[in-house]
């Protein structure tokens, strides 16, 4: 499959490829250690943001509660390790499984009830507050007063119990980014990502042809959650602290879903795009406004607003397949 | 309230003579003699300010602000002179933890910050990193200085210090007044502060014995647009007092329906929230918002240094109210000025050694003298009995630092002791 990936790329589409590999490896050496943490924070959107693209991009069933997942995941994990020494290593897979079991939850309430569309969205919002709400409660892991886990100011890295500097957390989350770009490029070039792809079209149609609709719908929502909890991992040993309201948020789930649409909904790389256009955007306002003296609170979030309302209006199938139109990228991406 | 409302003791309780005279008392006193051979840092002390300007704790993070703005200048006067520099969290995590790193990468020499304690945990965490010393003005989660951390030091109450503060106060309240009530409501908002608040007193309230029973708890809605049902089961239980926990829009509405179902307890009074002492609820409820108390850390009005940090704020931010938020975080540029000043270098770990020592008598906030335990904390930090008197919140206990004996049991909705 990989290599049927390879031949599917152009010379131009190789030399890009690895002109951003090779930039995005290289950046501990030449950037600073801000520039470092904002990259970083990029390439976990850009991870996440994948993670959903999956589901909604490819598949067409709209989450809106995929912050759901990151807790799930993040608490899992860090529970495992605080209170059993379990290293991430392995609650990683703990972790998946709890996400993908509540996706499977949710997707089977949905799928079987005949749930779709934006009642779907409706109900990933629901779960996602009413866990927010149990874990506010949940003493176990520090309920509101936050779980913490043990700190150590480690000048050496180690991968098993994700515990080191923030170099090795970016290129913990750089092959993540990379990995989850490949795996979905890779799953939608199958039969399943071909089913998918009819069922985000016609959903009757496809039905008709003989896909088992709810089947594959579940795979989707199973796939995308238990990826999403591989963020949460992430976060929880990244910040090494965690509170509901911060993970479970609504603001934690329109996050996941910002860079994917304005990257490109549907398309392999424009989750990577929209979150660095995100990430360059609101750094970049952040320091334009320092630069320009202005001292207004707000007026960052309302330029970056409106530069986001444009994006949409005036480039409502994304950045990316603009931008691999303009420069020639050959890359074969679908979208609806 | 008013600039003048604000100010009304500030501005004729002291001069500029008499403050300039406090200031060299208590400038002798911070000035050890082993800092007196130090020579002088020469170079103002870069500080790095973090606080949620914008996003759901603005209003919070542009208190926290205004002290700041407040800091420089005062502490330019006093012979402590810091570059403020300021930064947004956006009341994000992840927005806060690149923000620190931003200050460091711009050469702050030292961070405070910033009011949300998950926010604050992250920027904790690039200061220990980075060995860069942390301050931390407001965030009450306990266990951030339970990690173990050498850079970070807390001039805030952890969430179970406000409680016991606040529950601590109550019984204080009653010897003062010769008043014990029997029994109590508890009512409180149930969102992340009001379930962590309630959780406390469920904790605290057996050990720390309290005269009177609690009979009832009640939890209503962040959201609740309407408080009858609570407020008319409240009422039935017949309760001498009713302790809410509140936020803001929801502590009018309670109090206005029990003006609306005529239940006049001896006192309504908060163990440790917002929501009764700020403008909004002056503005809102007039004459029902007097005798209201809240048992909260709070500025003290007693010292030299509090009076001139209030009136420097009415000045700079006339029609603002003075309130915690700004006058801890005037409390954490000062210490970080003064451990600038004792350690004569800007180099953290000396910098650390010296926020490590710190030892000042005299400062803004109510409570013993500011230092810190072996993990970083405060543990000096007081709250004071806050009563609102003349739509004015009014410290009315610790006695050394009242400006008003406390009236309890409260008068009536329709007495004509409110105005």
């Amino acid at each position: 499959m990989i290599r049927n990936l390879a031949t599917e790329l152009s010379t131009r589409d190789a030399v890009a490829a690895t002109t951003l590999v090779l930039l995005l490896v290289a950046a501990p050496f030449v950037v600073g250690d801000y520039l470092l943490s904002v990259i970083l924070i990029i390439l976990y959107f850009a991870y996440v943001g994948q993670a959903w693209n999956l589901m909604m991009g490819i598949a067409g069933q709209l989450s809106l509660g995929h912050a759901l997942y990151v807790g799930l995941g993040a608490y899992t994990a860090a529970a495992l390790f605080v209170h059993f020494d379990v290293p991430p290593a392995i609650g990683l897979f703990a972790a998946m499984a709890v996400a993908a079991l509540a996706g499977a939850v949710i997707g089977f309430l949905a799928f079987r009830f005949g749930i779709s569309g934006v009642y779907f969205a409706l109900l990933t919002i629901a779960f996602a507050e009413f866990t927010r709400i149990l874990f506010s409660h949940f003493d176990w892991v520090g309920a509101t007063s936050g779980f913490f886990l043990p700190v150590e100011n480690r000048t050496s890295s180690d991968l098993v119990n994700l515990r080191g500097t923030s170099v090795m957390f970016y290129y913990v989350i750089l092959t993540l980014a990379a990995g989850a770009l490949v795996f979905v490029r890779l799953l939608a070039g199958t039969r399943l990502g071909y089913y998918w792809r009819a069922i985000r079209e016609d959903q009757i149609a496809a039905q008709a042809l003989g896909i088992n609709v709810f089947r594959y719908k579940m795979l989707a929502v199973v796939i995308s959650a238990a990826m999403t909890a591989v963020g949460g991992v992430f976060l929880a040993f990244y910040y090494n602290n965690l509170f509901p309201t911060d993970v479970f948020g609504i603001h934690r789930s329109i996050e996941i879903i910002v860079a994917p649409i304005i990257g490109g909904l549907g398309t392999y790389f424009g989750p990577v795009v929209g979150a660095f256009l995100i990430g360059i955007l609101g750094e970049g306002l952040t320091n334009a406004t320092e630069a320009a003296g202005i001292q207004t609170a707000g007026i960052k979030q309302l330029v970056y607003g409106v530069i986001l309302l444009l994006i949409i209006k005036l480039v409502p199938g994304g950045l990316w397949p603009l931008i691999a139109r303009r420069l020639g990228f050959s890359i074969k991406e679908r979208r609806k | 309230m008013t600039k003048s409302s604000d100010n009304r003791t500030i501005s004729s309780a002291i001069s500029r003579r008499r403050f300039n005279a406090a200031l060299a008392a208590s400038g002798a006193l911070l000035a050890a003699p082993a800092t007196l051979r130090r020579a002088r840092a020469a170079a103002p002390l870069k500080i790095g300010c973090l606080a949620p300007l914008t996003g759901f704790f603005a209003r919070e993070g542009q208190n926290c602000k205004r002290g700041f703005d407040v800091a420089g200048p005062m502490l330019a006067d006093m012979g402590m002179a810091v570059e403020i520099m300021m930064a947004d969290t956006e009341s994000n995590p992840d927005k806060a933890r690149t923000a620190a790193e931003k200050l460091i990468g711009e050469g702050a020499q030292l961070l405070i910050g910033t009011f949300v304690s998950g926010e604050t945990a992250a920027v904790a965490q690039v200061a220990e990193q980075r060995g860069i010393p942390h301050v931390i003005n407001i965030a009450a989660a306990p266990q951030i200085t339970e990690q173990g951390y050498k850079f970070v030091f807390r001039n805030f109450a952890t969430g179970p210090m406000l409680v016991i503060n606040g529950l601590g106060l109550i019984k204080s309240l009653f010897a003062a007044t010769g008043t014990t009530p029997k029994t109590a409501v508890f009512m409180h908002v149930n969102d992340t502060f009001g379930t962590a608040m309630s959780k406390g007193i469920g904790a605290l309230f057996p050990k720390m014995d309290m005269p009177f029973e609690i009979v009832e708890t009640i939890a209503y809605d962040p959201k609740a647009k309407d408080l009858s049902v609570e407020v008319t089961k409240a009422k039935a239980t017949g309760a001498d007092i009713l302790m809410p926990v509140s936020h803001g829009a929801d502590a009018i509405m309670l109090i206005r329906e029990m003006v609306k179902q005529r239940w006049e307890p001896m006192g309504v009074m908060t163990p440790g929230s917002p929501g009764t002492y700020e403008a909004q609820f002056y503005k809102a409820l007039g004459k029902y918002s007097e005798y209201v108390i809240a048992n909260v850390p709070w500025i003290d009005p007693k010292t030299a240094m509090s009076q001139e940090f209030a009136k420097r704020f009415g000045d700079m931010f006339s029609g603002e109210m003075l309130e915690l938020n700004a006058g801890f975080s005037f409390e954490a540029v000062l210490i970080a000025a003064d451990a600038h000043k004792r350690a004569g270098s800007a180099d953290p770990n000396a910098l650390a050694d010296a926020l490590r020592a710190t030892n000042i008598e005299e400062h803004v906030m109510i409570g013993g003298p500011l230092a810190f335990n072996d993990k970083g904390q405060n543990v000096n930090i007081a709250s004071a009995a806050l009563q609102n008197l003349e739509r004015r919140p009014t410290v009315v206990l610790p006695a050394e630092s009242a400006e008003a004996a406390p009236v309890f049991p409260m008068p009536g909705w329709g007495d004509a002791k409110r105005g």
